[in-house]
């Protein structure tokens, strides 16, 4: 990973405390950033915050780093990173955090997601000090149906499966403190269920409604592998909140299942040769039974590998966070 | 804490409590006059389990006025087991009681454990004989539970789900707890050549609140028994459990391709053909279960579990001792 970072030379000294980190990271689509680094430094230098803004692109892209590069002669405060090449914005965000310096973190998207003046609402509730993260939800939605029945879609999904009741993960505006930025492990496309996760590890999350910016009203339309990567993803914190500890659960239920069908086709078979009915070694139903059996042994011997794997390499971790100890 | 405190007290009290914002005053109350009277270090550990009602501010109040007391909270709900574990995590003394926290054992019964413990026994388990439970829907099936987990595991109590049972700590802290192992605690410590013991407890009908568990876990703690089995007897050599696990199937395969070789010969061109495939998925499961007996041999090698962690502090090491006169 290279650096672009050309502190001007009247910075503050670089061990200046800020109240905020703002990080910025830039994939596919974005606005203009300077645009945007404007508004919202409006907002925070209003509440007379001091803050530093954090720009993380994931992977080289030379058009965006003049463009920050001329931000960054003009302004204070502003780091530019740049990842070799395109990790995700997951990855993105968690290079992000590592190098920023603030007390509290506030993450924003590239591009107008929504209107920067509702940055307020979270700050107001963030700093009541309640929750670790505060989230924000864009509504009302005044951009296209399909825009909106496909994020209903994924968030309905990701309810039944994990029981979480966020409205709007995709949402990039967010804040949350130190704590949930270093024990919250983001990789891959995880950013979108740092929620879920940091919800997982016993923070306390908020989700705030927001107006949503004129400028997201496009219709996005995604290539049919994207859906079916959202989808595994889902699928994989499913996994990881259900049944890290105890694979045999899912492993052995799946299992069961399969033998169990097996079992009653052949006991099927066997009563019908018994019964003089008929030959059965001609049925298919033969091979399919021992086949479902096969399976079902299969499935269930994965599991007991699993319970292996834990017993012998999570001992370390704990099950539990520990929010308070008074002695 | 107080300094006056001995860094290693006799006794360490281990209570999970989740929303029991009525009983816990009471509780504290109850396990402090037992402390007491035995005139020995002590530490009470309650462990709040992420209550969503006042619990948590009724143990800071506790704790300020006593020295002895030590309260850990959860950021959220994580569980019994998981309450268990931190409690133990946590204790300092040099024998762990683990109890209940809404009022159904008995602290009373804390001095009878501990004595049963001088005994020469690493866990006392509580048995709560008469139980104050309703019979078909908690009784019935723990008697079963109970039943099956002693023959399977080979550590027969009667009790396994009563939460009142006391170690020694350097046992119970190395038993790794995790998932809803908290039922087979006993089976577990035998990992370390525990010695176990259970007495008869008092138990008493619930006062305040409802009872936190349901019935529908019947198929869980089947799965949990399987895995508690494997782990106690063959965690240190999985490619034998394995191994054995293929043993039958590796029997069929020949099986199977004799009778199919057997019919070839006599002409059954439809059967032969069904019999051997038969046979092939047995050797195909059987293959598959030895490598997953190798992946679990290299899982052993690259973990952290070792059966000699934790021994037992009774084992005596004969050494070696020089004898002069010839």
């Amino acid at each position: 990973m290279s650096k672009t970072q050309d502190a001007p030379k009247e910075s503050p000294s670089p061990r200046d405390p800020y109240d905020f980190s703002v990080i910025v990271p830039i994939c596919e689509r974005h606005d203009d950033l300077s645009e945007l680094y404007n508004q919202y430094t409006k907002i925070l230098s209003k509440r007379g915050k001091h803050f530093e803004f954090i720009f993380v692109l994931d992977g080289p892209n030379p058009e965006i780093r003049e463009a920050l590069k001329s931000l960054m002669k003009t302004s204070l405060g502003i780091k530019v990173i740049e990842l070799n090449r395109a990790f995700g914005e997951a990855t993105a965000l968690s290079v992000g955090f590592e190098q920023a310096r603030g007390a509290a973190f506030i993450t924003l998207a590239s591009y107008f997601q929504v209107e920067p003046e509702q940055l307020h609402k979270l700050l107001d509730i963030f700093e009541a000090g309640e929750h670790d993260l505060v989230i924000s939800r864009r509504f009302p939605r005044i951009d296209s149906v399909f825009n909106q029945l496909q994020s209903r879609a994924f968030h309905l999904i990701m309810r039944v499966l994990t029981g979480a009741k966020y409205h709007d993960v995709s949402c990039g505006l967010r804040i949350m403190g130190p704590k949930v930025t270093k024990e919250v492990h983001l990789y891959g496309d995880l950013h979108r269920f740092l929620p879920l996760l940091a919800y997982q590890k016993g923070f306390r999350v908020f989700e705030v409604p927001v107006r949503q910016s004129v400028q997201d009203k496009k219709t996005r339309v995604h290539k049919p592998g994207i859906y079916l990567r959202r989808l595994l993803d889902i699928l994989t914190l499913f996994f990881l909140f259900k049944f890290t500890r105890k694979p045999l659960r899912f492993f052995g239920l799946v299992g069961s299942a399969l033998f169990g069908t097996g079992t009653l086709g052949l006991s099927y078979l066997v009563i019908y040769r018994l019964m003089g009915i008929g030959a059965i070694a001609g049925r298919p139903l033969l091979l399919l039974s021992v086949l479902l059996m096969v399976v079902g042994i299969q499935f269930f011997s994965i599991g007991l590998l699993g319970e292996i794997i834990i017993f012998t390499h999570a001992s370390k971790t704990k099950d539990y966070q520990i929010k308070a100890v008074l002695e | 804490m107080n300094t006056a405190l001995n860094p290693k007290p006799y006794l360490s009290v281990a209570v999970p409590v989740y929303n029991e914002e009525d009983s816990v005053c009471l509780l504290y109350e109850k396990i402090r006059v037992v402390c007491e009277s035995l005139n020995k270090d002590y530490e009470i550990i309650f462990v709040d389990d992420g209550s969503s009602d006042r619990t948590l501010e009724i143990l800071a109040e506790i704790q300020k006025n006593d020295a002895h007391v030590k309260a850990v909270s959860f950021r959220k709900n994580y569980g019994q087991t998981a309450a268990m574990a931190a409690g133990f995590d946590c204790a300092q003394g040099e024998n762990v009681v683990s109890m209940d926290g809404d009022l159904q054992n008995d602290p009373s019964d804390i001095p009878m454990l501990l004595k049963k413990m001088e005994e020469g026994y690493d866990v006392v388990c509580g048995w709560r004989k008469n139980r104050q439970d309703k019979f078909w829907s908690r009784r019935f099936p723990s008697i079963i539970a109970n039943w099956i987990i002693g023959r399977v595991t080979g550590v027969r109590i009667h009790d396994n789900g009563c939460s009142l049972k006391a170690y020694r700590a350097s046992i119970i802290k190395n038993v790794f707890l995790y998932g809803e192992m908290h039922r087979f605690i006993p089976a577990m410590t035998t990992l370390t050549g525990a010695r176990v013991s259970e007495i008869v407890v008092k138990h008493h009908a619930r006062q305040f609140g409802k009872s936190k568990y349901g019935i529908s876990r019947v198929w869980r703690v089947i799965l949990d028994i399987i895995t508690v089995k494997m782990i106690i007897g063959f965690a240190s050599k999985p490619l034998r459990w394995f191994g054995f696990f293929s043993l039958p199937f590796i029997i069929a395969t020949f099986f199977a391709f004799f009778s199919a070789v057997d019919l070839l010969q006599r002409d059954h061109t439809e059967v032969w053909l069904v019999t051997a495939t038969v046979g092939l998925l047995c050797l195909f499961l059987s293959t598959h279960l030895i490598s997953l007996g190798i992946i679990g041999e290299l899982s052993m090698k690259t973990g952290d579990f070792r059966p000699s962690k934790g021994l037992h502090p009774n084992i005596k090491i004969l050494q070696q001792t020089d004898h002069k006169e010839d």
